[in-house]
């Protein structure tokens, strides 16, 4: 049983990618944290380096259509399985014959296929859940806490959205934070946390949402279950119509 | 009268109103501010009853000069009335949507005073929120049926989609129950809004009306073949189909205790999506003979058990707009099928792989020139199997979008 480990990031994977062909091995597993092997298993820490990361991106750029790539990205972001030996062999097989990578009855390609839809179906539902709220100086301010890593793919949208409007969006999970200010995009990891004021008309707002998300149901027609199939509970953490009282 | 107050009251006025849409639009012009129309629309919360909430749903005023049997804010009822003004509404709106509770807004409103007044304050909110706002989300209003052509084209130029509810599907049932309409004047603000969008936009604007099912005795034949007609002759993009809830005691209506139709609500969108996305013709759908939509089945597994004598389709050749006909194949499971296929003759470990349910597909093809089931294809024993099929469970209701795809399957 071979067991690599690297540091998690996107170029650490690469580098081993890089390594992976270096060595002629395939790993059994890949994990992104350190110390996860059991006794039995010898894992190898593979070490991230910029210089052999920049030539697999840059082979996966000639090589691979925009779609192959924009895949195994997504797919790499889903954070809740470990999706690297499947990238890994996905990648093994489009460096063979990028026209392979079309092949949706291949389990690995089926499998990049579906970790992929998994991102975006939970990167829809964090878009569409995602409430703001207004701080004093009238920036945007959200938490969230996506079962996935989708952050790094949230910007473009409220970009578009909010035009040009100051906005933070907080995952609480993974510390990390993406910034919009003056036209400038970051993600940053925040360690240390404190909720930032509100501004005054935040409490009445919500409310009023509220008053409408209630009034809005029909008594005749309702139905708790299709409700939480919709919205599943750990999305309704930050979603205020769920939580305060009329 | 508090704001809060307000919105109780005209958010219970409106919500029978089934449109929640907000895909299928694309704007070219800008007003300058916040807020963007996508081709996919985004469902921002679920109500108690299960449905989508994509828009702030409410009617400007419930006040009404009109007397429809079947609905709620009808002159003769007692109810709690009350008006926004059009400030407080665009308030509403560039807050919630700031927040991002909502898409945008769906204005509709009761006949205060008159047609041309009532037509002249849902403008004047659109022309706040564009202008003073500069607000680029989404606008839907209801034209007013009988105001005049001038207000209803400065309305659509500033809105992403305009409507006129119909309500009833024929004349007859129209003049029993809402003699103040026909089904002409309800149509006829939809007409000077697409003649005014095929001259002047570069995109004809988005139109839609609402049917109620359940409260008249049209039967389902009846129902396609009119939203058929308006799809086809008016240009309409959507036709919503709402399960009559009795609210008023009236003789002509179902009585107060009768359930609301769901099912057969359900069984009309499934059979809508079929006219629209999958190449039917209402008259394959159901003819004299069954002029009704089987409950027990959807109606493209309907149409195949009718129409046996054209299976098994073998699913390697088979064309595209032939696999779309196959019962247990949607858009998504035909578009795998055809990408798959290109690389080998898929057999069914491949569809397995691609998740391909074989439920319903089984009975009614062949995998390389192989059948799936043991007996040749008969009416009845599919029928029989089908029926001892598990129930899905009740959360699987309808939903009007695909929340992933919305490009494979939404408002195209």
């Amino acid at each position: 049983m071979i067991l690599w480990e690297y540091d998690g990031s996107f170029e650490g994977f690469l580098s081993l990618v890089h390594k992976s062909y270096a060595l002629k091995t395939i790993p059994d597993t890949i994990t992104r944290s350190q110390n996860s092997g059991t006794l039995l298993d010898e894992s190898i820490w593979i070490e991230t380096d910029p210089f052999n990361s920049e030539k697999v991106a840059a082979s996966l750029q000639k090589y691979f259509s925009k779609e192959a790539i924009e895949r195994l990205m997504h797919a790499f972001l889903c954070d809740d399985v470990n999706p690297e030996r499947d990238i890994l062999l996905y990648i093994r097989i489009g460096f063979k014959s990028a026209e392979y990578l079309n092949d949706l009855a291949h389990p690995t390609i089926y499998a990049i296929h579906g970790y992929q839809r998994r991102v975006l179906s939970t990167l829809h539902k964090m878009n569409a859940y995602l409430r703001f709220e207004e701080l004093e100086d009238k920036t945007l301010y959200a938490k969230i806490e996506p079962p996935r890593n989708v952050l790094p793919l949230m910007g473009a949208h409220f970009c578009k959205r909010l035009r040009g409007e100051p906005f933070i969006i907080h995952d609480r999970l993974r510390s990390l934070a993406l910034w919009f200010r003056e036209g400038e995009m970051k993600i940053e990891s925040v360690e240390g946390y404190t909720n930032p004021e509100s501004s005054p008309n935040e409490k009445k707002f919500r409310h009023l949402w509220k008053t409408f998300f209630d009034h809005v149901a029909i008594e005749s027609r309702k139905n708790p279950s299709l409700q939480r199939s919709h919205v599943p509970l750990k999305y309704r953490i930050y979603m205020s119509e769920f939580f305060i009282s009329p | 009268m508090t704001i809060e107050q307000k919105l109780s009251i005209l958010t219970d006025s409106a919500k029978y109103d089934v449109s929640c849409s907000s895909s299928g639009s694309v704007r070219t012009l800008d007003f300058g501010g916040v807020g963007s129309v996508g081709n996919g629309g985004i469902c921002h919360a679920y109500s108690a009853d299960g449905r989508c909430i994509s828009l702030l749903k409410i009617l400007l005023t419930n006040y009404c000069l009109y007397d429809c049997a079947y609905c709620v804010n009808r002159i003769s009822n007692d109810i709690r009335r009350a008006a926004f003004t059009p400030e407080e509404v665009a308030e509403l709106t560039i807050n919630f949507y700031r927040r991002n509770m909502i898409e945008g807004l769906f204005l509709s409103s009761g006949i205060i005073t008159s047609e041309d007044h009532t037509m002249r304050l849902i403008l004047k909110t659109l022309q706040l929120l564009r202008h003073s706002y500069g607000f680029n989300g989404y606008v839907h209003v209801k034209l007013i049926p009988g105001a005049s052509e001038e207000l209803i084209i400065q309305t659509a130029a500033l809105a992403d989609r305009v409507s006129s509810n119909i309500e009833l599907p024929s004349s007859a049932s129209l003049a029993l129950l809402a003699p103040d309409k026909t089904r002409e004047k309800v149509l006829q603000p939809l007409t000077m809004a697409k003649n005014y969008s095929l001259e002047h936009q570069k995109r004809p604007i988005g139109m839609s009306t609402q049917l109620i099912i359940g409260a008249t005795p049209e039967n389902d034949l009846d129902i396609l073949r009119l939203s058929s007609s308006l799809y086809d002759k008016a240009m309409l993009k959507r036709v919503y189909y709402s399960a009559y809830i009795p609210i008023n005691n009236t003789k002509n209506l179902p009585a107060l205790t009768t359930p609301p139709p769901l099912l057969r609500e359900h069984r009309l969108y499934q059979a809508d999506w079929l006219i629209r996305f999958y190449g039917f013709g209402f008259e394959e759908i159901l003819n004299e003979e069954t002029p009704y939509l089987d409950e027990r089945f959807d109606p493209k597994l309907s149409w195949a058990l009718r129409n046996l004598h054209l299976f098994p389709i073998e699913i390697n050749t088979a064309e595209r707009e032939i696999l779309l006909r196959i019962p247990g194949l949607g858009v998504r499971g035909v578009n795998k099928i055809l990408k798959a296929r290109r690389f080998r003759a898929l057999n069914v470990y491949d569809l397995e792989t691609m998740k391909i349910s074989l439920k319903r597909l089984r009975y009614f093809v062949t995998v390389r020139g192989k059948l799936l089931v043991d007996h040749s294809l008969d009416y009845q024993q599919i029928q029989t199997e089908l029926l001892l099929l598990p129930k899905p469970s009740p959360a699987a209701q309808p939903t009007l979008f695909d929340h992933f795809y919305p490009t494979v399957m939404g408002e195209l």
